[in-house]
Formats: structure tokens, sequence, C-alpha cells
């Protein structure tokens, strides 16, 4: 099986009305066989960014290890939280430092932005930045993950509706996928309050 | 080169004066498989051989007990890491008397399970008597020794209940055949061995060792990513075949480990 199928992952990201909402799964396998179903695939930089990674777990904790540490300085030295765009800019750069030996993982970054308009991008593993004004996948299950959004996902959603749209189309998509699933894991951000919510799956 | 069909011909004599009888046309005239005509054959089989390698992503097991034989498989179908079916018939029925379980590439198993039912049929009607497991399942060994090395995947139990009792025999694609009293075949097997060898007991009755079979796929699915789905459970005794239980394991998980309801992080108490 390839490399970035050796775990199973999958991320999604979605956008709502001045909030949005990042699930994971919660499978840790090595190839078939399941070894956890509590693994952190999402974690969080500051208060009004997220940042989900598919891909290998080795390279999901060391890299998450990275950009957290770089994220505290960046406070240190500016007093203030970074930006969604400035921190994928740094994730980008990050991942095309090790350009011909690269981290075997795939970002998404889900943030608030200035006025707390929501912003979403996901990256490949050397750090070429995909925008999108609505959605954003990744992992082993995301072309399931790209129908699912494609025909769940609607504009100007408020938190409610967008918490269960987006665990709709995760739960039905990772029960497509072999290396995925066994629970999900969601957050939706609002600009006042972070809303975590583990999500009951099927457990095959 | 020619494959070695007679595992094709039936043991009837020819009836009449000529061969052209419409009884067993279609089924003495079962063609050889064509072979490929390319410039490679060794590279062509090797390919082919490989194609079906990621198979066998399955949980099937069956075991012998004392009320007869006990039989259950998952119903997930994968392609690589994509699930293309969750509900797939696992557990063929040869006749109301026998079962084969299918592991492997889903084509190779119908295929050769239902030929088997077919010279089942046939050996009854010549010898005026049900043929045994045993012979049922050498039956299946031959035809398939013949193609060995020929890229077929095929992981199958055949169980039966005959005039000696229960009778389990394991067969694969590599042409072995083993008797025993407990095997399970697929990914999921060492998973499902670890239930099933835990609990098995010869004096179960039938629920017993419907609730033993049914967990164990259940745990296969759990931990393997290539089974999953419904966890169908049949039994075979003297009267022929039963279809137990037939539950989707997403809920099983739930009814034998309920979520805990959450307990309230701050409680509000009176004052003092």
């Amino acid at each position: 099986m390839q490399i970035f199928e050796y775990n199973g992952s999958a991320v999604v990201a979605m956008v709502g009305k001045n909030c949005f909402a990042i699930a994971s799964d919660r499978r840790l396998g090595v190839q078939l066989q399941t070894i956890a179903t509590d693994f952190q695939r999402i974690s969080k930089i500051h208060d009004h960014l997220f940042i989900g990674l598919s891909g290998l777990a080795t390279d999901v904790q060391t890299l998450y290890q990275r950009l957290v540490f770089r994220h505290k300085l960046y406070q240190l030295r500016e007093e203030r939280d970074m930006k969604p765009e400035t921190f994928a800019s740094l994730v980008s750069a990050i991942l095309y430092e090790k350009r011909f030996g690269p981290y075997l993982c795939q970002p998404v970054i889900a943030g608030l932005g200035d006025d707390n308009k929501p912003f979403i991008c996901t990256m490949d593993s050397i750090g070429a930045k995909e925008l999108a004004k609505d959605f954003v996948v990744s992992g082993t299950a995301s072309e399931s993950l790209y129908g699912a959004c494609e025909a769940m996902f609607k504009p100007d959603m408020e938190a409610e509706e967008l918490f269960e749209t987006i665990s709709q189309a995760l739960l039905s998509s990772v029960d497509r996928d072999c290396l995925s699933g066994w629970g999900g894991h969601v957050y939706v951000v609002t600009p006042n309050e972070i809303k975590e919510k583990i999500l009951k799956g099927r457990m095959d | 080169m020619k494959l070695d069909t007679s595992g094709f011909e039936t043991s009837m004599p020819v009836i009449g004066f000529g061969s052209n009888s419409e009884m067993l046309d279609g089924v003495s005239s079962v063609p050889s498989f064509d072979l490929p005509r390319t410039t490679d054959f060794d590279g062509f089989q090797k390919k082919s051989v490989e194609m079906v390698k990621p198979a066998k992503g399955t949980t099937t097991l069956a075991f012998i007990f004392k009320e007869g034989v006990m039989v259950a498989a998952d119903s997930r179908a994968s392609m690589g890491g994509y699930i293309s079916s969750q509900s797939v018939k696992k557990i063929i029925e040869i006749n109301p008397y026998m079962l084969g379980s299918m592991a492997g590439g889903s084509a190779d198993c119908q295929f050769w399970h239902r030929n088997l039912g077919i010279k089942c049929r046939l050996h009854e009607l010549a010898n005026k008597r049900r043929i045994s497991v045993s012979g049922a399942s050498k039956l299946l060994a031959n035809m398939l020794y013949s193609y060995r090395g020929m890229g077929l995947s095929v992981g199958t139990m055949i169980a039966g209940w005959d005039e000696t009792g229960p009778g389990l025999y394991y067969v694969d694609n590599e042409g072995g055949r083993l008797k025993g009293d407990r095997f399970s075949v697929g990914s999921g097997s060492p998973y499902a061995y670890g239930v099933l060898d835990s609990g098995y007991k010869f004096d179960m009755s039938i629920e017993e060792a419907s609730e033993l079979a049914r967990r164990s796929i259940y745990h296969a699915t759990f931990r393997d990513g290539a089974s999953g789905g419904v966890a169908s459970v049949y039994h075979v005794g003297p009267q022929g075949w039963t279809k137990l239980s037939g539950d989707d394991v997403g809920e099983l998980h739930y009814h034998y480990y309920p979520v805990a309801p959450a307990t309230a992080e701050h409680v509000m108490e009176e004052a003092a």
C-alpha cells in the first residue's frame, strides 16, 4: 500500500456564516489493523485557528509540534496571535523546506481572520496552497469526502446546521473507506466559543 | 497448452448412442478456459496473480460443536482501500445441507461453488444418494489443484451434515484440503481466532454457539479494516442449514459496549 495510506485518515473543514467547522476521523491503524480509536488529528493553534493533519501519523505529530513551537515564538515577538492567512504561509514554507524529503502529511487549516471572516485552506505534502470558499478535504477518504461535501454543502450556514452537515458528510464518507473512521471528532468555532463534539460512528 | 479439465467431466455414463444428449449439454461440454494470446504469457500470469493478491480481505469462520456446524462471515468487499460493498453474501448455499464460505476473489468463489453444486447434484442423480461433505470438498480441491499457480484466489470452508454427522473442510486455491473442527479464513481471521478459541466448548447450545460466532466476527470487524458490514450466522444441523441472524456490526458495537452517559463536569450543589 502507498505510504499515505499506511495509517489512514480523513479530515474536512467547512465554512459557515461567521463560523467554521473542522472534523476528522479517530482511527490510527497500521495498514489494515486498527491500533487506536482515539487518535487526535486536529489541533488548536490558538482560539481562532485550528489545523488538521492527515497522512503518516508520525509526521502528523512531529509537524504539529514544530508548528506550535513556531507560533509560540511569533506570539512572544509580536505579542499577538497569528492570522490564519499568515499561518498558512508559514506551513507552506515549512513544508517546502523539506521539498526533497517531505513530511508525508496533508494539512487542512481553518481559522477566523479579520472581522471574524472564516478562512480555510488545504495543502499537498510539499506546500501547495489551495484556498477555497466552501470546503476542503484531505486523507484516504478524500474522494468520497469531495462527493459528500459537494452534495451537502450550502453557503452561509449557522453553527448548528454546519455541525450537522459536516458530521453527515464525514460519517458517510468514512463508511466507504476501509482505512478511516471508527468515530469522528468535530470542532465548530464561532467568534465567541469553540464547541468540540465526538461523533458516534460505525466501528468497522 | 491444454488445461486438465477432467474435473469438469462427470462420472455419468453417456446415455444412448450419440453424444448429443440434451441432459448433458452445457455440462459435459463445459469448455476449457481460453488461454490469453500474449507474447509474454508468464508476465501476464504474474500480473493477474498480483491483481487478486490484495484480496482475502474478509473474515469467515466455522466450527463444529455438539449440535452441528456453525458458519459465520462478515459482508464487506474492498478494493484496496475503497469499500465497494457492505452487503456481499459470503456464505454460499451449495445445496440444502451444505454451505460454502467465501474468502478471496468473489468471482472465483461464486463460480467454483456453483460448479461444485452442479457436480454434487449430478452425483446425487448418478448414485441415488447425497454426496458426503468429504467427497464434495475433495471434488472442489481437485478442481482447484488443476488450476494451481494460475492466480485463482479461493479460501473456502465447506460445512455440511452427512451420514457420518457434521463435517467441516478447509479448501484453498493452492489445492490444500484440511479436515478440522475450527477454522477461520481471511485478513480478519487472527482476531476472530482469538475470540473463538478462548470461548469454544464442544458442549454448547445453539444460542451460545451463535453468540460466540457473532462475537468473533464482530471483534474481527472492529480490528480489521477490510472486514465489516453485517455479521451473518448460519447453523447446519441434521435437517440442513438455517440462517440464524444477520446483525449490522455498527449496531453490535454499541450493543456490546454501550456509550456511558456523560457525567457532568460541574455539578451545582446546594450552598451549605
